[in-house]
């Protein structure tokens, strides 16, 4: 489903700010799969996701999607395919629009957009329901600003709108990292239902080791801009957040030495 | 009477000018300082098009697509060329001063005894309504051709106005708010916010130089001077209308850019009737609008803070 080759990508390269923040990551993602990407701060876990929407286009390496070579489609193009939450809540929502309206957008994910209604009837009342569903109560708000919303709310919308067309692929990024613990777990529980549901070949980015051991099916492990473990199968069933931890210290610990060689 | 009822067509037709810069400043928050140079190339390219004998109808429109013309190259010249928006708006009205220029051949511009849209409106009256000479309404007289002028600039403003709002709410116009309203999500949701935001300053310049056309048919001349100042007019009007709605609510924006037009209008008018020197109008817009951008925050100030309810 999702094929990446050995990207790479240097931010302000050649100046004193020089990032490498992907040094050489591939990766084969199946369709269907669910996988749990972790590392520590600036290890570039938001950068390759950056890189498969299309934020950027990167230095070398290719990136295939669903049979399409996407390696330099503009963003807006892979959105097409991509459905995508980001990690603050205000960055997936347009604040002064509606519930109604921003839902409306989502819908048309991908899709061209002309001078038909962007709420007839019909959407409407497919809208309210997908909304109640959520069990919010925002089913009676569709017309507030969507600004005037908790984090919570913001974020559980903006998964169903990253999910609202079946996108090839779904990309989350932390997306509960800036909620309290309560709508955390309630935004969790929404993303496990929903990719359960439509059977979503899925990307997320988590600091959460619960969740990791806990959500998907494989767990990728980041460091210094490239994969350092790539844990499936069996590995996988057995593996406990004490397990990744230990990952934890010995990927600093390996760094120490190689600083202490050098 | 004849005074208001010129402030009243004025203000109509700068309507149009600020539900343009309503399109610029509020939808895309872009401070599109074009306004200056396309508000004057729509009256150029009008007024030399009716000189030349061509339909004021013909006029008109080349002068709304020549506006538009102007606010693609500014979109293009920030978006594309990712050169600052409020310099890509200097550049284009400064170059629009040249256009402007070869356009008309020379600075002033009249038309005189050419047809007009207001001429048009007056024949129009006569031929639907059957009506001469002044009309009589409540004990006024009224010259025919500032009753239909202004009946005709009004039914325009509706026009406009009915046709902008609806457009916001089809699936491109929704996607034109959200791409000035959040640009990183509209784009993950599939939208090219370059392209939107192209066509949103075609739009909004279109609306402009419309407006600058209509005025120069209504004054009868066009003049390289006329819109040095114009988006500060617009934005005074804007804010006044904001106003006066109090509210957020797209239907309601609308109306008030327009209401907001006529009431500043009236304004001037009333001010420069009590003796306001014409050549102070610029400072005193220009004051307004610093005066409106400040005066909400310092208020916040000056009023007491809520103290907060213990949960
Ligand atoms: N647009 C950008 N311009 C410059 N540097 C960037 C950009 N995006 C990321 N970086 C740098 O690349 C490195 C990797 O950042 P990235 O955001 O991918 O880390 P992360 O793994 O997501 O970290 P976190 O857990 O803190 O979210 C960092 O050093 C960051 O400063
Ligand atoms: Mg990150």
């Amino acid at each position: 489903m999702l094929e990446i080759s050995d990207i790479r990508k240097t931010f302000h390269p050649g100046t004193p700010n020089e990032v490498r923040a992907l040094q050489g990551v591939s990766l084969d993602l199946k369709a269907e799969s669910f996988a749990i990407i972790i590392g520590t701060n600036g290890s570039g876990k938001s950068t390759l996701l950056n890189a498969v929407a299309g934020s950027f286009i990167t230095d070398t390496g290719r990136i295939h999607l669903a049979g399409h070579d996407i390696t330099r489609w503009p963003e807006h193009k892979r959105a097409s395919l991509v459905g995508r939450v980001f990690q603050n809540p205000f960055m997936g929502t347009a604040p002064d629009m509606s519930i109604e309206e921003n839902l409306a957008l989502a819908a048309r994910r991908g899709l061209p957009r002309g001078l038909g209604w962007a709420l007839p009837r019909t959407l409407r009342r497919e809208l309210r329901d997908r909304v109640s569903d959520l069990q919010m109560g925002l089913e009676n708000r569709l017309d507030n600003a969507i600004g005037s919303l908790s984090g919570g709310q913001r974020q559980a919308l903006t998964l169903l709108m990253a999910s609202w067309l079946k996108p090839d692929l779904l990309l989350l990024d932390e997306h509960t990292a800036a909620l309290d613990p309560k709508s955390a777990d309630k935004v969790i529980q929404l993303t496990q239902e929903i990719v359960e549901r439509d059977k979503l070949t899925t990307l997320i980015v988590t600091h959460s080791m619960t969740q990791a051991v806990n959500l998907g099916d494989r767990i990728l492990m980041m460091h210094k801009g490239r994969l350092l473990h790539d844990i499936a199968g069996s590995e996988r069933q057995r593996i406990t957040a004490g397990d990744l931890l230990e990952r934890f210290e010995e990927a600093g610990r390996r760094e120490v030495d190689s600083e202490a060689k050098d | 009477m004849t005074l208001l009822i010129g402030a009243t067509t004025v203000g109509l037709i700068l309507a149009l000018l600020s539900l343009g810069v309503y399109l610029s400043f509020r939808v895309f928050s872009f401070p599109d300082i074009t306004a200056d140079g396309s508000f004057t190339l729509g009256a150029a390219v009008s007024a030399i098009l009716i000189v030349q004998g061509h339909s004021p109808w013909i006029a008109t429109m080349a002068g709304f697509f020549a506006g538009m013309l102007a606010g693609m190259v500014t979109g293009v010249l920030s978006s594309k060329f990712q050169i600052n928006g409020l310099l890509s708006g200097i550049l284009v009205m400064t170059a629009l001063y040249s256009v402007n220029l070869h356009v008309m051949g020379k600075s002033n511009l009249p038309m005189a005894n050419q047809a007009t849209l207001a001429s048009e409106a007056e024949r129009l009256a006569g031929v639907l309504f059957g009506l001469q000479g002044d009309l009589h309404v409540i004990g006024w007289s009224v010259g025919l051709r500032d009753a239909a002028v202004l009946v005709g600039v009004f039914a325009l403003i509706a026009v406009c106005g009915l046709t902008l709002y609806f457009f916001f709410r089809t699936n491109l116009g929704t996607a034109m708010r959200a791409a000035g309203n959040n640009p990183q999500m509209i784009r993950a949701l599939g939208v090219n916010v370059d392209a939107l935001l192209i066509l949103g300053l075609a739009l909004s310049n279109g609306l402009i130089a419309l407006s600058g056309s209509l005025l120069a048919q209504y004054e009868g001349f066009a003049d390289v001077q006329m819109g040095v100042g114009m988006v500060v007019w617009g934005l005074a009007s804007v804010i006044i209308g904001e106003a006066l709605v109090g509210s957020s609510r797209l239907g309601l924006l609308i109306t008030g850019a327009v209401m907001g037009s006529l009431l500043f209008r009236l304004l001037v008018a009333i001010a420069l009737r009590w003796g306001l020197d014409p050549n102070d109008l610029k400072i005193v817009t220009a004051s307004f609008v610093f005066i409106a951008l400040v005066a909400p925050s310092i208020l916040r100030k000056l009023k007491p803070t809520p103290v907060e309810k213990i949960a």
